[in-house]
């Protein structure tokens, strides 16, 4: 495979290297005769009914509305496009929850959910985004459960690009409150939406798929509201839905009298760190196989004494990889995650970086693992083990297996160690309490009458850098003082979902002037500041405090 | 005979769908389909899906799924936290920024003043040029041009005034597109024939427009792999929607995303670099087909490239349909000859007694975009007018009594050596009149066809009848005589602005 020149590369070679010195005098005047055709059949093509919904909708891009970029005080999208780039955040580092049959649930579903909510003339309640956000984790089940082929780890297609897309549309239908026609709709389109091939898993095209089914999922329902309309069977056909399966038998969904959620009988892994949910048993296994090894008196020096190292895994091409050469590739190698767990006893969000991954004694290591797929060793998230054989060069040898690691929907995570990993990764971004109201919110979120709660907590990020020149510095001081007092009343002062008040102190550590500026942009929605710092606190109501 | 009588009847479709069936029991295989083929009465899946996202309420929440989709949303919500400091998030959020803000940038087809963020005038200019299923049709079959060349204006419109691609750059990215196509649809038997999974715009099409965007912003040839790598993961629509309004949708989004993939190339993003090799276990462009065989295609830099636009010419269509409809109008034309011959100037649906057809089915058409993927329909159009026009796809004319009467005594057979191959299909059209007498017509070749090319003039009268219904007439002109002479064209600016 390293020697052989690849098809794609000659592609790119050529694409990058044809010249105008190529284009003989029949390519021009074909070429020139497509294109008075095509845009002649585009002229004509824009009186189309069709033609006017696509434009219609693109159009929409140029509006004001603007959706939140989680962990972002200024950024903000498009409602799809925010969509979009926190599906990407959600899945960028293969850190979220993994579903049987496999698939990736909720990074589809939650980034739609939020940035369609924004732009919404109403805000729903707490109850209603957890009904959408639910809606499209059941239709992502049920189109799972519609092939056998989906039971196993994936070969063809990456399921979230898949089931995702269809979720997100579900679920976004399901916030605009669409009727069953224009849902089905929704679905239609978003089938022509669906389907990356994957083999650009362990790549950064990777997160994209993500982010694109959130994205595209929320489009194909605002698409559907418009009254564009797709065929309204494409579940039901071999040429529909069925296109991404092998075998396909699709079936219908219960009426809502006698349904049951998928969720109910089937939950969800969740990640203790950022890899590919197979690493999971493999970084259990080697490091029951390594207090084994401790056990019997051997200290850590021992390690250059290691033979071997046998991995007993399911055959899976895409996450076999025995010298990973980027952190997406790491995140998908039995290797390198054994390799990791046995130098460090743990993998973390660390392991994959550039030190600890390209440490000598890492490729040492890496050299001396071998992966064996038993037959019984079936490629399923809910059958799948891992068997740890580390051999010395005395001969001895010491085993450790993981049949259900900490996480599987099996075995999960406390809910002390869930909002652990929450604030661990959330601090990363957000201040303290941006973190802990999330925890809060989120605890409370069936009786949120407002859910814009948890936006405003996504943009407590404990740096808010300002773009600008200081020559427009001024250009705040003349927003009236109406600005800033609907600025405190909307962002600043909340009743919490529980009853209690949140007031948040906004300390500026430059000058009144800077505040009240910093005040009038954030209402105006303006930037004008080269940088200022905010730092937000919850107090108790007796310490309501407007700056 | 039975199947006329039951022709004739008005009773509903599903009464006579049920008499059919025995009625047919007795016939040959080949009619069995034939004839009805309406959507079933019952419930669909589909619809039953459509049904519960809308019905379901926040009643139907249980605790354990209020629970557990807490504690999914909790973990979302860190792990995109946490993700928002990655490099390849701070990439697609770079991207956005730039081309999804309101950005008037680029312009849209027949719209003085609007102008979109490129991507999106590429999404809607490639929806305008499919959305009548009126451009053209390449064998392996695709729609080559329409997924290139709205992302190329595009593309063009977002570079500096000072460096606006000359009409030859825009000549060659186009020419590489149509290639890339080209060349990816030999790699598959199955793109010899008329698809029946993946509707090949969508697939083909996003790589050829990654490949011809790749090639105008003069991307390595390394950023150029990665554009096809990222296209893949952006392509491939299912076939069945097709005859719906999000067909368009497919060649709109194979102009956008595959110029979205170029664009995110260009900024350093990466994917499988052996997308299109055939890898075990691991699809990547060959997960859009049953068999694959990828080829290299390699640049001899001494001897020229061989097109296969120059071995392979395409096919223009002269009326906005499915280009299979045009075997079959051709076909029935020449027996509207025949029968305004005998009767005198004018065809009516009683004088037709059964109207044979050999080929594929869709026998009633509810709406435009079924009309225009509907043999029945363009057949009988053809009988009663004599041609196929813009025309007749207005819902008056769909919806003609004489029209429905026709089609209603139009039965399908499918012969064994009409192949669904755009190089290799006839279309035969025999009718029977009610004294008994039968006419027949075939098609081997339409005119329109590569084999039977349209004149230069006929091209231009089509595109006069097109871009005429939205430009002023020295516009159309002027428009003809750039395309004539873009490969002397400095700038393409003077192209650009004449679209609007």
């Amino acid at each position: 495979m390293m020697l052989r020149k690849s098809v794609t590369r000659s592609f790119g070679a050529a694409i990058s290297g044809l010249d105008r010195s190529h284009l003989t005098d029949g390519v021009i005047s074909r070429s020139k005769r497509m294109m008075l055709d095509t845009l002649g059949v585009g002229l004509i093509g824009t009186r189309t009914n069709v033609y006017h919904k696509a434009l219609r909708y693109s159009q929409s891009f140029a509006s004001r509305d603007q959706s939140q970029v989680w962990g972002s005080a200024e950024k903000g999208l498009p409602a799809q496009y925010a969509a979009f780039v926190n599906g990407v955040a959600v899945h960028s580092m293969d850190f979220d929850d993994t579903w049987h049959p496999a698939t990736h649930p909720s990074g589809a579903i939650l980034p739609a959910v939020l940035a369609l909510a924004q732009v919404l003339p109403q805000q729903p309640t707490g109850l209603d985004l957890l009904l959408a956000f639910n809606v499209g984790i059941e239709v992502q089940g049920r189109l799972l459960s519609f092939s056998r082929e989906a039971l196993n780890i994936p070969q063809r297609f990456h399921p979230p690009t898949v089931v995702g897309v269809m979720g997100s549309a579900a679920a976004s239908a399901k916030l605009l409150g669409l009727t069953p026609v224009q849902c089905t709709h929704a679905l239609a389109i978003a089938a022509s939406f669906a389907g990356s091939p994957l083999a650009n898993a362990a790549t950064q095209t990777k997160p994209l798929h993500m982010g694109n089914a959130a994205g595209r999922g929320l489009e194909a329902a605002r698409l559907a509201w418009m009254g564009l309309e797709g065929n309204p069977d494409v579940l039901d056909l071999e040429s529909g839905f069925g296109v991404f399966f092998t075998e396909y038998n699709p079936s219908e969904m219960a009426d809502v009298g006698g349904f049951k959620w998928a969720l109910e009988s089937q939950n969800v892994a969740v990640k203790l760190f950022p890899a590919h949910l197979g690493m999971h048993w493999v970084a259990e296994a080697t490091l029951a196989a390594k207090a084994e090894l401790g056990r019997g008196g051997e200290s850590d020096g021992r390690l250059d004494d290691i033979r071997s190292v046998t991995l007993r895994v399911p055959p899976s091409k895409y996450i076999d990889c025995p010298y990973p050469a980027t952190e997406h590739q790491a995140r998908h190698s039995y290797q390198f995650n054994a390799c990791s767990a046995l130098l460090d006893d743990r993998v973390t969000v660390e392991s994959f970086g550039d030190a600890l991954r390209n440490r000598p004694a890492l490729r040492e290591l890496l050299s001396k693992v071998r992966v064996e797929t038993p037959e019984d060793n079936h490629p399923s998230f809910d059958k799948m083990y891992c068997d740890v054989v580390i051999e010395m060069h005395c001969g001895k040898r010491f085993v450790g297996r993981c049949d259900t690691f900490y996480g599987h929907w099996r075995r999960p995570l406390s809910q002390e160690d869930l909002e652990g990993k929450f604030r661990a990764n959330a601090s990363t971004v957000l201040s303290s309490e941006g973190v802990e109201g999330i925890v809060d919110i989120v605890r409370n979120m069936e009786q949120a009458t407002d859910s814009s709660m948890l936006r405003l907590h996504l943009q407590m990020t404990t740096f808010i850098p300002v773009k600008g020149k200081s020559g427009e510095l001024q250009h705040g001081l003349h927003h009236g003082a109406d600005a800033i007092k609907d600025l405190m009343e909307r962002r600043v002062a909340h009743k919490s979902a529980g009853g209690d008040h949140f007031v948040f102190l906004v300390h500026v550590a430059l000058s009144d002037a800077l505040t009240h500026m910093r005040a009038a942009q954030l209402a105006d929605g303006r930037s004008g500041i080269r940088s200022v710092w905010v730092s937000v606190q919850r107090k108790k109501p007796s310490q309501l405090t407007l700056v | 005979m039975m199947i006329s009588k039951l022709q004739k009847t008005t009773r509903s479709v599903y009464t006579m769908r049920s008499v059919h069936r025995s009625a047919t029991n007795a016939l040959p295989t080949l009619v069995q389909h034939a004839v009805v083929e309406r959507p079933a009465p019952q419930e669909t899946v589909t619809a039953s899906f459509g049904r519960f996202i809308s019905g379901l309420g926040a009643e139907h929440l249980t605790p354990t799924v209020l629970q557990r989709s807490k504690r999914m949303v909790l973990d979302s919500l860190g792990v995109g936290l946490l993700g928002s400091t990655t490099e390849v998030f701070e990439l697609a959020l770079e991207h956005c920024q730039q081309m999804y803000a309101p950005d008037y940038i680029s312009s849209v087809y027949g719209r003085t003043g609007t102008k979109l963020s490129p991507t999106l005038a590429a999404f809607v200019n490639g929806v305008a040029v499919h959305s009548m299923d009126f451009d053209d049709t390449w064998h392996p079959a695709t729609h080559p041009s329409g997924a290139v060349l709205p992302a190329l204006l595009a593309v063009s419109d977002m570079m500096p005034p000072n460096r606006k691609p000359s009409g030859l750059d825009l000549l060659l990215a186009f020419n590489v597109g149509i290639e890339i196509q080209g060349r990816l649809m030999r790699f598959s038997n199955g793109a010899s024939n008329i698809p029946k999974r993946f509707h090949p715009p969508s697939v083909v099409g996003t790589m050829g427009s990654a490949a011809a965007c790749a090639n105008l912003l003069s991307l390595d040839p390394s950023q150029c792999s990665h554009a096809l790598a990222i296209a893949t993961s952006l392509a491939g629509a299912p076939m069945a929607n097709a005859a719906t309004q999000s067909k368009p949708l497919h060649i709109g989004n194979a102009s956008r995303l595959g110029m979205e993939a170029a664009l995110l190339a260009s900024r350093g993003l990466e994917a499988s670099p052996l997308i299109l090799d055939s890898v075990t276990g691991v699809a990547g462009f060959n997960a859009f087909y049953e068999d694959y065989m990828p080829l290299p295609l390699n640049l001899d830099k001494d001897k020229g490239h061989s097109f296969l636009i120059e071995v392979q010419d395409i096919a223009f269509k002269r009326f906005p349909a499915h280009l299979g409809m045009h075997w079959v109008v051709d076909a029935a034309a020449s027996v509207n000859k025949l029968l305004v011959g005998i009767h005198s100037g004018t065809v009516s649906a009683s004088q037709v007694k059964e109207i044979l057809l050999r080929y594929i089915n869709r026998p009633f058409p509810e709406c435009e975009h079924q009309a225009r993927h509907s043999f029945q329909f363009n057949a009988c159009s053809a009988l009663l007018d004599g041609e196929v026009t813009t025309q007749s796809f207005t819902a008056d004319a769909i919806r003609r009594p004489e029209l429905a009467a026709l089609l209603s005594r139009v039965r399908v057979e499918h012969p064994a050596d009409n192949p669904a191959n755009f190089d290799r299909m006839y279309g035969e059209v025999q009718v029977t009149l009610d004294g008994g007498d039968v006419l027949s017509g075939r098609c081997d070749t339409f005119y329109g066809h590569w084999r039977n090319p349209l004149t230069n003039e006929s091209l231009r009268k089509k595109f006069r009848s097109n871009a005429g219904a939205v430009l002023p007439r020295k516009q159309v002109e002027d428009l003809i005589e750039a395309v004539e002479a873009l490969d002397d064209l400095q700038d393409c600016t003077p192209l650009l602005l004449q679209l609007q």
